[in-house]
This record gives C-alpha cells, structure tokens and sequence, in this order.
C-alpha cells in the first residue's frame, strides 16, 4: 500500500504530490464513510490521540475529534487555559508528560511558527499540526483543495485568490503552497497594510482590488481579518475596510462569473468581509469545506498512523 | 598549562600587520612578561615547536557578556575568563548589561578586581543611562575614572533621542567614542528574524532592515550635531554599510564592527528554526552577508566580535519565538571565522580585527610583538582541525551554534599578564 513521505504532517511544504493524491484518495473514501447511516470504523482502535491547543479554537478543534472519533481512536484533549503551561511548563515537558500516558499522536494547535517543526524533533510522537502561528495549517489548505477538486476537477491552470488578511494568516501560505503542487495559480489580495512585503518570492500574483481579482479568478477564498493576532490597526476600521475587501453579491454579479467557487476556511465575520447573501448563496461551498473537513482530517490521521515507525523527521527543504 | 620562562618558540610565523616583524617566521624567545628575543640564538629552559605555528598579538574580544554579576547560572566571570583565554583572547571588553547594570564606579571597580585572579585582561564598558534605562545619565565622568573602558548601552538602543545628544556631548571631552547598537524598536515590533523571503516562507514576523537603518541615520545625526565620533555596534546589513560609507566622508570618528554570527550565517540557516541562531541584528540575507565581508576588506568594519551572549539550555530549547536572543560564540570564534572564510581572506587581514583594530578604537596600546616589548601574544595553529564537545566547552553557555561544527585553526598558547598558558595537546 502506498504510504506518505512523511512521518509527520508539519507543513504543505513537507509534502510532495504523491502524498497529497493519496490524501485526498483516502479522504474520498472516508467521506463515503461519514455519509452512511453507521459512520464509525475500526481503523484507529487502541490508537490514542491527544489534541493539544494552546490557542482557541473551536471549529478545527471539532473536526479533528471527529475524525479521531470515526476512526475509533481513544481522545484526549487538553488547551492552553486550563493547562500547566500557565504554571510555567514548558511545552516538551507538558507533551512528554502526556506520551507518558501512553499517547500514540499528537494534533497541536500553537501560537508560535514552527512550534509543531520544533515539537517533532523534542519528542517521540507523530505530530499533526493543527496551525503554528502564522506559519501553516496544513489540514485546512487539504480540505481547501480538495473542496475546490470536488467542484472543479483537476487544479491544474485554475486561478484560486486568497482575500484578506494575508499578513496574519496560517492558511494563506499553506494554500499557496498546496495549491502550487496542484498546478493552480494563486493570486492574494487584500489591503497594503496586510500583505507580506516578499510574498511576491512565493511565485503568487498580488493584487489590491478586488474587483479586478474577481474579474479573472475561479476560486475566492475569504479570509477573515484577525484582529487578535493585530498588534497595530492595520487598517482604521472594519467599515472602511468592508468598502474595499468585502465580498457582496453586487460585487460578484459585476465580476459576471456565476460559476466563480466562493470559500472561507471560517470563522466568518458576516457583513464585514464577507454578506451573508454570498456566504449563503449558489457560490458558496464554504459548509461542503466543514464537511470535508472531517474526511481530510481521518484521512491525514489514518495515513500516519499506517507509517510503521517514526523515523526522523524529514530534512526541510531548503529552497524558498 | 603554566610554563616557565624563558621559552622559546621555534619557526613561527609573525602576523603582526604594522609591527616591525610581521610576515617572518622566525623562533621568538619569552620570558614570562616579555619578549627577550626575536630571531638568532638563545639559551631556553623550553622550546616549543610544531608545524604551522602563528603568533599575533594578544586577541581582543571587543564584546562579551559573563553575566556576572547577576545570571551566574549562564556564565560567570571565571567560566568566561577560561573559555576566553582557551579561545586565544588575552583581553576582553565586557557588557554593562549586568545585574546590577554597570553604572556605578562599585560595579567597574567588582569587574577590574577578577583582574587580579585571571591573566585575561578585562576591560568593563559602562551604561551611558542609569540602568540601562535610557532617561538618565549614568555618572559617566566617575566611572570613567573608575576604570570604564568605554561606554555603550548593552544590546539596546538608546531610544530617547534627546538623551543621547547629551551623552554624545558630555562624553566627548573624556571617553573615547560611544559605542552605540542602532535600531528603531517600533520598526522591530515582534518580529523574530530578517524580513524577507525566508521570514514569509517561515511564517515568522519580520525584522525590517530599516529599523536598523532608521536608526542608524538618527545616531550619526546625532553625533554630527555632538561633534564626536561614534562607535556603529553590530551592522548587519547592506544598507547600513551604504550609510556609513558616505557618513564617513562627511563626519570624523566613525566607526564599526560585525558580529560573528552576522559574517558567518544568513537568513537561510534559520530554515529549521534553530534557536541558537536567534540573534539580534537577525541573521540577514546572503548578499547581505557577502556585503559585511567586502566591507570588512575595505576596512568599513573595523572590528568583529563574537558578542557573546551565553544562556542556560533552559532558554534556547523551546519554541523559536519563546527563546532568548543572542549567541554564544567566543569560545569557538577564531576556528569558525578561518573555517568561514580562509578562501576569501588572508590572516593579515582578518586578525587585525579581532587584535589591533579593538584596542585602537578604545585608545588602549597595541601591543606589537617586537624585542623588549610586554608580552601579550596569541600563538596559533591555524591549519588545525578541530571540533568542541559541549562536556569540553569551559564556557557555561548552551547556544555556542558552533558546538560540535567543524572548525579550523585554533589558539595553542597565550602569554599575558605575566603568564604563559600553553596548551600542549593542541601541538600538532
């Protein structure tokens, strides 16, 4: 049976094409799985998984007990607020402390960039990242491209643009990254203040109009502005910047493309970068993407539980 | 070990650029304080020979910090006086970033005292603030005369504008040229390394070039309005050298150094979020690199230094953005500068930097090797390949990012304060 490259899913870029096939090959199957009247197997039984979020989350944390769940694992979870690492832990103690219990794989949600990365070389776990800062989110760009595969078929040449708050966002650069592999062209847009100044040496297009992105692109995916990760206002107020970044129906009427596939990894903030006659309209896919969400995820922790060992983690590619 | 005099070493190759023997080999004779004899043939208790051996003038770290007082647990004076003479350094400049902070004669007066134990010569800077605070003078007249070699502000900027002009002005009349870290700290934010490509492609807050440009044009403004010169710590980037390339055809005394780090490493080493490697300036990009060391052949960098900053493993073994910043690089300096860049630079013009030029900037004698000069001298092999082990490391510091690297060239001997310390299992 094919296997995936990797011992441990950190990050798109720590993935190559065959892995991310057979990704979403097994997703595939496992949504086939979730849609029957009995919707559980026995693939993950006396596999113990611990869900680790040292951030709020809610939706993916949700997902991935599910997933866990279907697959018959044992769960356990754990955040931040009412853990010991208020108490001065550090975070390999805390994560050892738990494998000490017999823990097989860890789903870790953190605040810091290659927290996951750091975790996996500290300790004797499979380690699933469920976002690091403003780094990645590798599950989300998955069950983006494979949301986006379901309604479009092959990626190869489409034009996917990521709106919004790019700067802040974990799910931008795993979205450019796995959309790349899939042959996609990405553009983002959104407003000065928000892009990264070298995004351009990701090879993705910039745009600061929005309508000109909805002019020529197949895929919006709307991101929310996170004004929590903001430690300055980047822009004066979310009415200003609904003006200019706020998808709405007249908008996308005048960009004329009734087959243009509207996506939001959520939380969404209705009205401000996004109305609710879009979120909800025909274009929408943004439910299908929660849905697939779950399938995604029994597929990622399927696949690395099939890996025998944990060998040592993959060298990290070196070239931007 | 400690020898007795005289010694003699035999066929070494003087670097001593400006002195009156540089470039010869030759057997120069010692006796514990002095150099009796260069060339021709005297009676010697000992003789020390082995292939490829150099002697330079005692090496100067120009920046470190022992953390004592005040974080003995990451390095103490007498851990770092070992590491450093072990290293090849016959003196040190020390940080004022202590606990208590060095603003007051007692603190210089705790530091010159370790003089009296070690042969390492220690020179104190001094906080030009109380504290480090940045809004008070420190009673910068007193402490000079207490012995302060200089006068810095640690690792941080002097932010209040106002309070350096009046530290540039009131220094000028008796304390060589301030020596000043530059940066803009609202331009610095959160960021965790150089703002470009590898930062996006990490998914890390970014560090502008332009805070330290910002701030770089603030302090040369500053001292062109003071009428003094200014010491530049730590350039890191392209735009910087660009900056004081054309200050320093407009304004007299100014000066600048580069860390280690900054000359080795770039952006690019960062891929696997090492901690040890997070620094401040930020390990820039590789042109940037490449432009510190044209810079540092035209002679726009004066002075490199490891600036070494030694923390527990408690501190650096964590997520990236948790760790402390700053490395620990003196004990492993010379064999990993040569290692970098032996193709690129010949020995008379790399230890010039870390000899001549540090003493120069402070006003101290430079201690050219010459008959009847005070021996102060660095022997070295600089053909010798060699790794450290953290068990062999005498510096207490975890985040030496040159732990078990491949090195080469190595101090075998320094002679200083009356004492020659010679390692004898280092002769090849």
């Amino acid at each position: 049976m094919a296997e995936l490259s990797v011992a441990h899913l950190l990050g798109i870029k720590y993935l190559n094409r065959d892995d991310l096939e057979l990704i979403f090959e097994t997703a595939a199957q496992f949504k086939q799985v979730i849609n029957r009247p009995i919707k559980k197997v026995p693939s993950l039984r006396d596999i113990t998984v611990a869900n680790l979020f040292f951030e709020n989350s809610t939706r993916t944390r949700l997902s991935f007990e599910l997933a866990e769940k279907r697959l018959s694992a044992d769960v356990v979870n754990f955040s931040a607020s009412s853990s010991s690492v208020s108490k001065g832990e550090t975070l390999v103690d805390t994560v050892n402390n738990i494998l000490s219990m017999k823990v097989d794989m860890v789903v870790m949600r953190h605040p810091h960039p290659g927290a996951a990365f750091f975790l996996s070389r500290a300790v004797n776990s499979v380690i699933i990242n469920a976002g690091d800062g403003a780094h990645e989110h590798p599950t989300q760009a998955l069950l983006d491209a494979f949301s986006m595969r379901e309604k479009l078929g092959e990626l190869q040449g489409k034009r996917v643009a990521i709106v919004g708050d790019i700067l802040h966002s974990r799910v931008a650069l795993s979205n450019i990254l796995c959309l790349q592999k899939l042959g996609a062209q990405v553009e983002v847009c959104g407003p000065t203040t928000l892009i990264p100044k070298y995004i351009e040496s990701l090879g993705v297009s910039v745009s600061y109009d929005l309508d000109h992105t909805l002019a020529h692109s197949d895929v919006i995916n709307m991101l929310r502005v996170q004004h929590e990760r903001q430690h300055l206002r980047y822009f004066p107020g979310v009415r200003e910047y609904s003006q200019q970044f706020g998808l709405t129906r007249a908008r996308l009427e005048q960009a004329g493309h009734p087959d243009q596939v509207i996506m939001h990894p959520g939380p969404m903030n209705r009205g401000v970068e996004i109305s609710s006659d879009v979120a909800d309209g025909p274009q929408s896919i943004i439910l299908n993407q929660v849905e697939n969400g779950v399938a995604l995820r029994m597929a990622v922790l399927y696949l690395l539980a099939a890996k025998q060992e944990v060998p040592a983690p993959a060298e990290t590619p070196l070239s931007v | 070990m400690k020898k007795e005099a005289p010694i003699k070493l035999s066929q070494v190759t003087i670097v001593d650029p400006g002195g009156p023997h540089h470039g010869t080999c030759t057997d120069v004779y010692l006796s514990q304080d002095q150099i009796l004899r260069i060339g021709g043939e005297k009676a010697a208790a000992e003789t020390v020979a082995a292939s490829h051996l150099h002697l330079s003038p005692g090496w100067m770290d120009l920046r470190v910090n022992f953390r004592d007082p005040g974080g003995e647990d990451k390095e103490d004076l007498s851990t770092g006086c070992q590491a450093a003479l072990s290293a090849g350094f016959t003196a040190v400049g020390l940080s004022p970033e202590l606990q208590p902070v060095t603003d007051h004669k007692a603190q210089v007066e705790y530091l010159l005292h370790q003089n009296e134990k070690t042969p390492l010569q220690l020179f104190p800077f001094a906080s030009l603030s109380q504290g480090l605070q940045g809004t008070d003078l420190s009673e910068m007249y007193d402490l000079h005369r207490a012995g302060a070699v200089g006068f810095s502000h640690g690792t941080q900027a002097v932010e209040n504008s106002a309070l350096l002009r009046l530290a540039l002005l009131y220094a000028r009349e008796f304390a060589p040229p301030l020596h000043l870290t530059a940066y803009d700290a609202t331009l610095r934010g959160s960021g965790q390394m150089h703002e470009g490509p590898m930062s996006t492609w990490l998914g890390m807050n970014g560090l502008p070039v332009l805070s330290e440009t910002v701030g770089l044009l603030r302090n040369l403004h500053l001292a062109e309005y003071a009428e003094t010169g200014i010491h530049c710590q730590r350039i890191s980037s392209t735009a910087e050298l660009d900056i004081l390339r054309q200050a320093r055809q407009q304004q007299e005394g100014i000066t600048a150094d580069v860390n280690l780090a900054n000359l080795l490493l770039s952006d690019e080493d960062l891929h696997a979020y090492n901690p040890d490697l997070k620094l401040l300036p930020p390990l820039r990009s590789s042109p940037d690199r490449e432009a510190l060391r044209q810079a540092v052949k035209e002679g726009l960098l004066a002075v490199i230094t490891s600036d070494h900053q030694p923390h527990r493993e408690e501190d650096k073994f964590c997520e990236f953005e948790r760790a402390a910043w700053g490395a620990a690089g003196m004990e492993t300096f010379f064999g990993a500068l040569w290692a970098g860049l032996q193709e690129s630079f010949t020995l008379a013009e790399l230890i010039p930097l870390f000899s001549h030029n540090p003493r120069r900037l402070l006003g101290l004698p430079v201690p050219h090797i010459d008959e009847g000069a005070q021996a102060d001298l660095t022997l070295f092999d600089p053909r010798q390949e060699w790794q450290l082990s953290a068990a062999e490391a005498q510096s207490r510091a975890a985040n030496n990012p040159w732990l078990n690297q491949p090195l080469r060239g190595r101090a075998v001997g320094v002679v200083s304060k009356g004492t020659i310390l010679l390692w004898k299992d280092r002769l090849r």
